[in-house]
C-alpha cells in the first residue's frame, strides 16, 4: 500500500514537472498576436535591466516604476501611434554577470524592441561585450551611465547615451571649483573603475589638483567599517572642499560616516549620488546636507513651477501612488518621455532600424525636461552635455544658484566649458506625443 | 585474464559512448534557438561543478558547503591571468584548474583534520567570506568585478555562428573531458581507496591506506574541477564579480548533487538540468497565472526545496542509483 502510494506520488510529481517544462517551452507569442522584434499592431515591448535589490539599489529601484507610470499615462491616452507601451523590468542587482543573463532573456526570449535606460557602467560594458546588442541591431537607448566611452559609435553602434559624461561633469565642476574655491585644499572620493577613471580624466584635463584622493572599490560601501576609513583619510589630509563622485549608496555612506564623526567640509555632490531623498532615507538629516553643492541637468524636483516637473508630479500621483516624488522619479519619467518622443518620431512603421534612424534625424529636437541640449545626429550618440549648479536647502531640495538655472556645457574631449544659451522645446500639450 | 579483458572493453565502450554523446550535443546545438544554447552552456558549467562535488562528497566522503568559493577562485584566476599577465585564453582554463587545485590542496590539508559538521562549517565560512575579499582589492575589480573576454568564435565557422554556440562547444567539450576523466579515475585504485575511506576510515587505514593523503588528493582534484567550472562560467557571462558567487551558489550545487544522487556520477546531468530549468519553469508558471514579482522571485526556491525533499524522501540515493537497484532486484526475481 505504502509502495503504491509512493509510486503514485512519484509519478504525479514527475508528470507535474514535465508538464511545467512543456509549458515553459511553448513560446509566449503563441498566446498573443505575432510580434516582430517587440512590435505588434497594438503593442510595443521594451526592456530594462536595473538594480531592484542589493547594495546599489536604493534610489535606482524607483526608476522603473516611474517609467511605467509615464507609459501607463500615455497608454491611457491612446498610446504611441496607436500602440501601447510595455516595459519588462529585470533586476540585475548591479552585478555585471546578472546583467548579462537578464539581458539575454530580454533580447532572446522576450524579444524586446529596445533596451531602455539600462543602468551601470560595468553592466553595460559587460552586456555590450557578451550579449552584443550592437551586432544584433538591438537599440540600447538612454543608458543610465555617464561613461564617456558609450558615445563611441564604432564600439557601441546601437547605444545612445543620455546623461552628460563623467568627463563633462568633472570639467564643468572644475570650472566651478576654480571660480568659487580657489586656493582651498581639495578632497575627492571616487569609484575605482571606469566610472571614476572618467572623472579623474576630466579633473586632470582641467588642471584641478586634489590634496586627498580616496578611491573605493564598488561594493565596499556595504562593509560596515569601510566608509569610516574614507572619511578619516579626507579629514587627516585636511580637505576643506570635498567632491563625492560615487553612486548613491557610497555617497550616503560617506556622508553618514562624516555626520557621525562630526566632519563637515564644503561638500560637492556629483550628479550620480546627489539625490536628496535617497540620502535622507539613509539617515542623513537634511540639516547636515544643507549648504552642500549639487548639480543636475533636469529641473529641481522641488520646482513645481516647471511644466515638466508639474506633469511628472501629476502622473506620479495618479499612476505611481504612494511613491515619494524625487530626482529618481524625474530621471525615470524623463527617460520614458524621451523614449515616447523617439517612438512617435519613428512613425507607424516601427522597427529597430526606424527607431534609431528617428533619433539620429530628430533626436536633437526632442522635447524633454532637460535644461541642457541633446546632441543626437547621424554622427553623434551623445545626449545631454551640461549641468547647472545649486545648493541644498534645509529641507534637502537642490535650489539653483541665484534663483535661476545657469547651464554650462562642454564635451568629453578638449573643448572648453561655456555658458549655454539653449532654451528647451516647450512641452507638448498634456505631455503626450501629439 | 578474462577480468582484464572485460575492464578494457568497458573503458573502450565508455570512450565510444562519450564520443557519441559529443556528436549528439553538437547536432543538438545546431537545432535549438540561441537562448537554449546559452542555457545548454549553463548546464555544462553546472555539470562540471556538480561532478566535482560528487567526487568530493559522494566518493571521498568529505562534505563541502562552500564549493561556490572554489568555483570563484577558478573564475578569478582565469580573469586575472588574462588581464594582468596577458595569458592566452585557452591557457587560462588550465591556470584556473591549477590555481584552484593548489588552493584545494591547502584547504584539503586543513580539511583532512576535520570531519562531519566541523568540515561543513569550515567550508561554509569559506563560501561566505572568500568572494567578498574581491571588494577590498582593486586588482580584483571590487563589486563590479573583472571582464573576461573569451573572444569570438573563429571566423571560419561562419558569420552566423553565435558566440553562445562557441561557448557551448567549449563548455561541453570541457564537460565531456572531465566526466570521462572522472569515470576512469573513480574506477582506478584512487576511486577504490576513496570509497574505502568513505565506507569506514578505520578499516581503510588498517588496510594500509594513507587516509590523510588520499583525502587531500580528493580535495585538490575536486577543487581543480570546480575551478574549471569557474573559468567556463566566467567565459559564458564575460565577467567575474563577488556577487556572481553567492552562498546560494554553493547550496545550489549541493542541491544539484543530491538530486543527481550524490554517490553516483551517472545522474549528474539531472541535477544540472533541474538547476537551470527550475527558474525558467517558475517564470513561465508565474507569467501564465499572472503572479506578482515576489511570487516570481520566490517560486524557484520553493520548487527546488520541494524537489529536494521529494528526492530525499523517495530516492535518497538519487534516481540513477534507484533505477539500478530496481533493475538488479528484477534481475534477481527473474532468476527464480
Amino acid at each position: 500500500m505504502i509502495v503504491t502510494n509512493r509510486r503514485k506520488f512519484l509519478v504525479t510529481s514527475a508528470a507535474l514537472v514535465v508538464g511545467a517544462l512543456t509549458l515553459s517551452a511553448v513560446p509566449s507569442q503563441a498566446f498573443s498576436p505575432r510580434s516582430v522584434d517587440g512590435v505588434t499592431a497594438t503593442s510595443i515591448k521594451l526592456g530594462i535591466t536595473i538594480p531592484m535589490s542589493g547594495t546599489a539599489s536604493p534610489g535606482y529601484n524607483k526608476i522603473p516604476g516611474a517609467m511605467k507610470a509615464y507609459f501607463d499615462y500615455v497608454n491611457d491616452n491612446g498610446g504611441v501611434n496607436g500602440r501601447k507601451v510595455t516595459l519588462v523590468v529585470e533586476n540585475d542587482e548591479y552585478v555585471p554577470t546578472k546583467a548579462v543573463t537578464k539581458t539575454n532573456k530580454l533580447v532572446l526570449r522576450d524579444k524586446v524592441l529596445a533596451l531602455v535606460g539600462p543602468l551601470g557602467t560595468s553592466n553595460n560594458q559587460a552586456v555590450a561585450q557578451k550579449v552584443n546588442p550592437g551586432k544584433r541591431g538591438v537599440p540600447v537607448l538612454f543608458v543610465n551611465s555617464g561613461f564617456s566611452g558609450f558615445a563611441n559609435k564604432a564600439k557601441y553602434p546601437t547605444t545612445y547615451t543620455v546623461l552628460p559624461s563623467y568627463i563633462m561633469e568633472a570639467k564643468i565642476m572644475s570650472a566651478y571649483i576654480k571660480e568659487k574655491f580657489a586656493g582651498k585644499k581639495l578632497g575627492l572620493l571616487y569609484q575605482d573603475d571606469d566610472f571614476g577613471d572618467d572623472a579623474l580624466a576630466g579633473f586632470k584635463q582641467s588642471g584641478v589638483d586634489f590634496a586627498v584622493k580616496v578611491p573605493y572599490a564598488s561594493g565596499s560601501q556595504g562593509v560596515a567599517t569601510t566608509p569610516g576609513t574614507w572619511v578619516s583619510a579626507l579629514a587627516k589630509g585636511g580637505a576643506e572642499v570635498v567632491v563625492l563622485f560615487g553612486v548613491s549608496s557610497a555617497t550616503a555612506a560617506a556622508l553618514y560616516a562624516s555626520y557621525v564623526g562630526k566632519y563637515k567640509p564644503q561638500w560637492i555632490l556629483g550628479s550620480v549620488g546627489g539625490d536628496a531623498t535617497t540620502l535622507a532615507a539613509s539617515k542623513i538629516p537634511p540639516s547636515f546636507l544643507a549648504g552642500a553643492i549639487g548639480t543636475s541637468f533636469a529641473p529641481s524636483p522641488a520646482d513645481a513651477t516647471d511644466d515638466y516637473i508639474k506633469l511628472f508630479m501629476d502622473v506620479n500621483t495618479k499612476y505611481n501612488a504612494g511613491v515619494p516624488f524625487d530626482n529618481n522619479i524625474v530621471q525615470g519619467m524623463n527617460t520614458a518621455f524621451l523614449t515616447v518622443q523617439a517612438l512617435k518620431s519613428a512613425g507607424k512603421n516601427l522597427t529597430r532600424k526606424s527607431l534609431m534612424a528617428a533619433i539620429d534625424k530628430n533626436g536633437s529636437k526632442f522635447a524633454s525636461a532637460g535644461l541642457v541640449p541633446l546632441n543626437y545626429s547621424a554622427t553623434s550618440h551623445v545626449g545631454y552635455n551640461g549641468y547647472w549648479f545649486g545648493t541644498y536647502n534645509a529641507s534637502g531640495a537642490l535650489v539653483a544658484d541665484g534663483g535661476k538655472y545657469t547651464v554650462y556645457t562642454t564635451d568629453s574631449g578638449s573643448g572648453a566649458v561655456a555658458k549655454s544659451t539653449y532654451t528647451r522645446p516647450a512641452m507638448p500639450a498634456k505631455g503626450l506625443p501629439n | 585474464m578474462r577480468a582484464v579483458h572485460k575492464i578494457k572493453s568497458n573503458s573502450t565502450t565508455r570512450f565510444i559512448f562519450f564520443i557519441a554523446l559529443g556528436i549528439v550535443l553538437f547536432l543538438l546545438s545546431n537545432r535549438v534557438d540561441e537562448l537554449r544554447v546559452y542555457q545548454g552552456a549553463e548546464i555544462a558549467v553546472y555539470v562540471i561543478a556538480i561532478s566535482s562535488l560528487i567526487l568530493l562528497t559522494g566518493y571521498s566522503g568529505q562534505i563541502s558547503l562552500g564549493h561556490g568559493a572554489l568555483v570563484a577562485i577558478g573564475g578569478y584566476a582565469a580573469a586575472v591571468a588574462n588581464i594582468n599577465f596577458h595569458v592566452p585564453i585557452w591557457l587560462t582554463f588550465f591556470i584556473a584548474v591549477l590555481v584552484s587545485a593548489l588552493f584545494g590542496a591547502l584547504l584539503g590539508a586543513a580539511a583532512a583534520r576535520l570531519s562531519g559538521p566541523y568540515l561543513a562549517g569550515a567550508t561554509l565560512a569559506l563560501a561566505v567570506g572568500l568572494p567578498s575579499i574581491a571588494n577590498q582589492f582593486t586588482v580584483l575589480g571590487g563589486e563590479q568585478g573583472l571582464t573576461f573576454d573569451a573572444g569570438m568564435p573563429p571566423a571560419s565557422l561562419g558569420e552566423d555562428f553565435t558566440v553562445y554556440k562557441w561557448n557551448f562547444w567549449i563548455a561541453a567539450l570541457a564537460t565531456l573531458a572531465i566526466l570521462w576523466l572522472l569515470q576512469n579515475i573513480l574506477r582506478s585504485r584512487y576511486g577504490r581507496t576513496w570509497r574505502a575511506i568513505r565506507s569506514n576510515d578505520v578499516a581503510a587505514e588498517l588496510s594500509g591506506i594513507a587516509i590523510g593523503r588520499s583525502k587531500v588528493l580528493a580535495f585538490a582534484l575536486s577543487a581543480g574541477i570546480a575551478g574549471l567550472a569557474g573559468a567556463c562560467l566566467a567565459m559564458l557571462v564575460g565577467t567575474v564579480s563577488p556577487s556572481a558567487f553567492p552562498i546560494s551558489l554553493s547550496f545550489s550545487l549541493l542541491t544539484g548533487a543530491v538530486l543527481a544522487g550524490v554517490t553516483t556520477l551517472g545522474g549528474v546531468m539531472i541535477g544540472a538540468v533541474v538547476l537551470v530549468a527550475i527558474p525558467e519553469i517558475a517564470d513561465a508558471v508565474a507569467n501564465r497565472f499572472g503572479g506578482s514579482e515576489s511570487v516570481t522571485s520566490n517560486l524557484p526556491g520553493l520548487l527546488v526545496s520541494a524537489l529536494l525533499i521529494l528526492t530525499v524522501l523517495l530516492v535518497p540515493n538519487g534516481p540513477v542509483e534507484q533505477m539500478r537497484t530496481i533493475r538488479s532486484r528484477k534481475g534477481v526475481a527473474s532468476h527464480h
